[in-house]
């Protein structure tokens, strides 16, 4: 049999109700023993009655805070009503609260779906035009635009000047890497037109680079003639005119950087 | 009494100040009682009352129905003597009535009767109890006074401190038990 423990005993002694205790002790002589103690402790610990108040007390301790009191404002609504209506407020409040919180919630959701319904589109461009891919047009742009320089400078070029031609085939030949470079990738990126112009470009440039026995008046003559009839440097600016984005070109140039 | 404490305070609030009057003349008695009862001093008393009403009054316009105004300003006087034993210092026993003059208690054993070495003990006893209860902490000597003399519940008792019931019905405990444990020396075995 557990017995009672001394808080259950104290909570016995004081309970207006049986807290269940009291069939255990009619039963545990142990438990009745210790509880009749307690109950002798308790009884004994009386307190010394307070002094006897006169009464007038009342009417002395009003006097004394009286005037410390401020008088109240006469209120416009009665304070038992004020109480119902300080209820309805706060309850209309928190519909109120919680109304605003399910509109905003419904903006803010129409909101985020027009967000990505307008971001979809315009995070396409740049989908398409992944920072590799943007390399690639720097690349294709730095290289039309040399090889506008060196198709003008053939254009140009006086035959019969060595000086002038020896440039001319060592940039040719530079321009070959870059240029088979760029049409591979025109063909990747299925575009016929700049893949064509730039078959043609690669024709000249193999023709002004690796010329047999050398470039002489003949063969520039007939490089100048090919160009012209194909138009290529006409086709050249147009391509280089397509290239959106200039300015990390026009910057490399300004650098005087090739790539 | 109830309602007509209600109508006194739609007095007040309407402007009427002087009504004020009718609420302290009616519970400073039991006021002053609780609080002389958890001080042990009647100045400490006097002051609690005092300070029980005029926060009362600073508070009316947050007082709402759902207590009577006798135990509504009853917490705050429990709360007020709180706080002044809280204040006191630990070694201030000189202000705890009864304790120099032990014999003036009215103290009870469990045998009533009255022969001269039961008296000489119940002063003892009463004396101790005093010096027992100042070493009790200020929220056990209030729940213990509050649950032991007043016969609060362990709701009201928590509720008058501001604290959870099961805080209130440990704090009881913890007072018995440091109580018992200091008068056994005296315990009259029958």
């Amino acid at each position: 049999m557990n017995h009672l423990s001394e808080e259950e005993l104290i909570e016995q002694y004081y309970s207006r109700d049986d807290t269940g205790a009291g069939g255990h002790l009619a039963a545990c002589a142990e438990c009745a023993e210790t509880y009749a103690e307690l109950k002798s402790d308790l009884a004994a610990m009386q307190t010394a009655a307070p002094p006897a108040r006169d009464a007038a007390y009342g009417e002395r301790v009003w006097r004394s805070i009286a005037p410390f009191l401020p008088v109240y404002e006469a209120r416009k609504r009665s304070w038992l009503r004020g109480g119902a209506w300080r209820g309805l407020s706060y309850a209309s409040a928190c519909a109120l609260l919680v109304a605003g919180a399910f509109i905003a919630g419904r903006v803010w959701e129409h909101k985020q779906i027009q967000t990505t319904a307008i971001a979809i589109p315009a995070a396409i461009p740049q989908k398409a035009a992944p920072p590799q891919q943007r390399l690639v047009v720097v690349v294709l742009s730095d290289h039309l635009d040399r090889s506008e320089r060196l198709l003008v400078e053939l254009k140009h070029a006086d035959t019969g000047s060595e000086e002038m031609v020896s440039p001319l085939r060592d940039e040719a030949r530079s321009l070959l890497a870059a240029n088979r470079v760029c049409r591979q990738n025109a063909k990747k990126n299925d575009d016929p037109a700049l893949a064509a112009a730039l078959a043609r470009l690669d024709h000249l440039l193999v023709e002004l680079a690796n010329q047999k026995g050398g470039l002489n008046a003949a063969s520039l003559a007939r490089l100048q003639d090919e160009m012209n009839s194909d138009s290529l440097l006409f086709e050249v600016r147009v391509l280089r005119s397509r290239i959106p984005d200039q300015q990390p070109v026009a910057n490399n140039r300004r650098n005087g950087g090739t790539i | 009494m109830g309602k007509n404490d209600f109508a006194v305070i739609r007095a007040i609030l309407a402007g009427d100040k002087e009504a004020y009057g009718a609420l302290v003349e009616r519970h400073s008695h039991s006021l002053f009682r609780v609080a002389f009862r958890i001080t042990g001093n009647e100045a400490d008393a006097e002051d609690v009352v005092q300070e029980a009403f005029l926060r009362g009054y600073q508070k009316l316009e947050s007082f709402e129905a759902r207590s009577s105004f006798g135990t509504w300003i009853y917490r705050i006087a429990v709360r007020g003597a709180l706080d002044k034993i809280s204040r006191r210092p630990a070694d201030d026993s000189s202000r705890v009535a009864g304790a120099a003059d032990p014999e003036q208690d009215e103290v009870q054993v469990a045998d009533t009767a009255v022969r001269p070495d039961r008296l000489l003990l119940s002063g003892e006893i009463g004396a101790l109890l005093q010096l027992a209860m100042q070493r009790l902490t200020p929220a056990e000597r209030t729940a213990f006074v509050l649950r032991h003399v007043e016969d609060c519940s362990t709701e009201e008792i928590a509720a008058a401190l501001g604290i959870a019931p099961s805080a209130a019905k440990q704090a009881v405990f913890r007072a018995i038990k440091k109580l018992r444990s200091r008068l056994a020396p005296l315990r009259v075995n029958p």
